[in-house]
């Protein structure tokens, strides 16, 4: 409605503007040819009767009545009979009205003094500048009428166009906050500013969305990885009940068993709980205190060595290379040494449990140029590509790793430890297996 | 008997604590403040003081620990505590702890620290060799032999043979063999620390020599000499 006001101020201003402007041009054009007549006039005052007569007869419609009368207002020459009434002064225009040809008609005029006693009078038929104008309103007034209307109209449809989206935009929200959260706001094919921000709502819908599925996801890893060794460890120890009960004298071996067995699954489920914090601590940047200046290369060679017999048991090669000469490039790192262990030793942990007898694994530090680190890579099934990221995250195991043991915990802390350090974590299939990347820009020397 | 001054202020955990203790013989006194900590060291000679880092009220574990040294007193000190970042341990340290325990932590683990802790005074730190049994370490050849044989290890199976020989008969824990050997300090899930044992055991026993090391239930060893 402000809008349509404002539309309205500002096409009667502009018409206003058009009309003022046209009838002052044809006024004033009016005017000049009068004043060019009186200069004519008054150039030569002898020749002035003469000058009428001819005027008279090149004028037979009486466009332009002129007229000589004594000051008292007789008439003397022309085709202007009747002296119209004025105020004076003289040499000013002035307009009037007289009867020609049965019709009352508007016209234009100027007086001025030829002869002490007399006083010539130019005039010209203003009517058909009157019609112009006159044209000119009814246009306007129309040109206006349609224009109000047309823009009514559009004002009212895009209107309800915008309340149409507005209510839709505000049902799809209804309907995310009541709980569906793969509803989208509706889009146009149009890039209106409503389909940016719904776009980017959007947007912000799709990460949310992923978020709570990633917060579902590992609340239910959680529960289910904390279920079943917490089963196991009831079933184990409601047999002890059992048997003893069974029993008369309870076998003391029965009972050992039992409460032994109790405590490597607490044991287990202890620890998945100390990883998550430990991960939680991680990523809380809690540790960056205990930072001090330490060389990857060693970290990754203790590693190697650390690992060693666990892979060799397991008929699995590990090899540890470094660039040479060792001590001219060391991976100079400002870090936390055990967590940097903890995570490359995670690493070569899975490689070790991923790769087949006979595999080889092959613990890599490096100092290319500008970027240094330790990679690891392996000769076992590697991890398909669309799985790369989400083996980032809590819990999350190859469907065909289920089966061994393990929290699902160890690459999510590697990932955390990186993030820690500043150093990217790269996933990439080493044909066959899978290489893993831990690198950071080199500091300067 | 060894008498342990255990400074805590959480009643259950110093519970815990006590009854470890007591079921690995010591002799208990438990105080729950600081200055409590500080009045009753000073006055009672205790063969090590487990330290809580965080106390309630005027002085907290570390300051406790200051005026400990401060008054000369020098017994063991093993410091509790649910900080476990590098610095924090490293402060501790410093401020005269001999040991750092993060919370939460397994009874049997404070008990092996405990008494290592205790024994370290005993062990004659200038020796050049060990002896158990007929297991003999050379300190700085780093030979090692059984017998009359030399038996070759790996320069980090002989820092595990050398820590648990220096501690023979006592029980060592996995995360303690960690931090000493490989000086990183976490807790290894993993089992691998088991599998550098059982090198190490199957190159002590070889040729059917009678086993010395021993697993202890829980995640310890003990070396000790062959029956």
């Amino acid at each position: 409605m402000l809008f349509l006001a404002l539309f309205g101020c500002a096409s009667l201003a502009l018409f206003g503007f058009i009309y003022w402007q046209t009838s002052r041009y044809l006024t004033s054009s009016v005017d000049e040819r009068l004043q060019r007549d009186a200069q004519g006039y008054l150039a030569n005052p002898d020749e002035t009767a003469a000058r009428l007569r001819k005027h008279v007869e090149l004028d037979p419609q009486n466009i332009h009545p002129f007229g000589l009368f004594t000051r008292d207002g007789r008439y003397i020459a022309g085709n202007l009979t009747i002296l119209p009434r004025f105020s004076p002064p003289l040499g000013r225009p002035f307009e009037y009205r007289q009867r020609t040809g049965g019709s009352l008609r508007p016209y234009r005029a100027f007086a001025l003094r030829m002869a002490p006693n007399e006083l010539l009078v130019l005039s010209e038929s203003i009517y058909e500048t009157d019609e112009l104008r006159e044209l000119l309103r009814n246009a306007m007034a129309w040109g206006g009428v349609f224009l109000l209307v047309v823009g009514l109209a559009g004002a009212v449809i895009t209107g309800l166009g915008a309340v149409r989206r507005i209510n839709a935009v505000t049902g799809a929200i209804e309907r995310i906050v009541t709980g569906d959260l793969s509803g989208r706001l509706p889009m146009n094919r149009r890039a209106g500013d409503l389909d940016r921000l719904s776009l980017l709502v959007n947007r912000m819908l799709d990460d949310i969305e992923r978020l709570m599925g990633e917060v579902k996801g590992v609340t239910d890893d959680i529960a289910h990885d904390l279920r079943t060794p917490l089963t196991r460890l009831l079933a184990s120890l409601e047999r002890a009940r059992r048997r003893s009960e069974a029993t008369p004298a309870p076998a003391a071996a029965e009972y050992e068993r039992a409460v032994e067995e109790a405590i490597r699954e607490t044991r287990d489920v202890l620890g998945t709980f100390n990883a998550l914090l430990r991960i939680a601590e991680v990523e809380a940047s809690a540790r960056r205190a205990g930072f001090a200046r330490v060389d990857l290369g060693t970290i990754a060679a203790d590693v190697a060595e650390f690992q060693a017999p666990v892979a060799e048991e397991k008929g699995v090669a590990l090899e540890f290379e470094r660039p040479r000469p060792a001590l001219q490039a060391p991976l100079a790192l400002f870090g936390d040494p055990s967590l940097l262990f903890e995570a490359i030793g995670n690493l070569v942990d899975n490689a070790i449990k991923f790769t087949p007898a006979g595999g080889r694994i092959v613990v890599r530090a490096f100092a290319a140029k500008g970027r240094s680190g330790v990679s690891v890579s392996d000769t076992g099934p590697g991890i398909p590509e669309p799985e790369r990221e989400a083996v980032l995250r809590r819990f999350h195991r190859l469907e065909k790793s289920r089966h061994t043991p393990g929290s699902g915990l160890g690459l999510s802390l590697v990932a955390a430890v990186a993030r820690l350090h500043g150093l990217d974590l790269s996933m990439e299939s080493a044909n066959p297996g899978c290489r893993v990347t831990l690198s950071g820009r080199t500091s300067s020397p | 008997m060894a008498r342990v001054l255990v400074v805590e202020d959480d009643p259950p955990t110093a519970a815990e604590i006590t009854a470890a203790l007591r079921d690995h013989g010591f002799e208990t006194e438990c105080v729950a403040t600081g200055g409590e900590a500080v009045t009753r060291a000073s006055a009672a000679h205790f063969s090590a003081i487990v330290l809580d880092r965080m106390l309630p009220g005027d002085l907290d574990g570390l300051e406790v620990l200051a005026a400990l040294r401060g008054r000369g007193i020098d017994c063991p000190v093993l410091i509790l505590s649910a900080l476990s970042a590098v610095d924090e341990r490293v402060r501790g340290l410093r401020a005269g702890g001999d040991d750092y325990l993060t919370k939460p932590f397994e009874s049997l683990e404070l008990t092996a620290r405990i008494q290592v802790l205790l024994r370290r005074g005993a062990t004659e730190e200038r020796a050049t060799r060990l002896k158990v049994g007929d297991l003999e370490v050379d300190l700085i050849t780093r030979r090692v032999r059984r017998g009359a044989d030399t038996i070759d290890l790996l320069p980090r199976e002989y820092l595990l043979l050398e820590y648990l020989m220096r501690h023979a008969g006592q029980v060592i824990t996995r995360t303690m063999l960690f931090e000493h050997v490989w000086q990183y300090r976490y807790e290894p899930r993993t089992n691998v620390i088991d599998v550098h044992m059982g090198k190490l055991r199957r190159k002590l026993d070889e040729g059917g020599r009678p086993p010395m090391i021993r697993t202890v239930r829980g995640s310890g060893y003990v070396l000790r000499a062959a029956d």
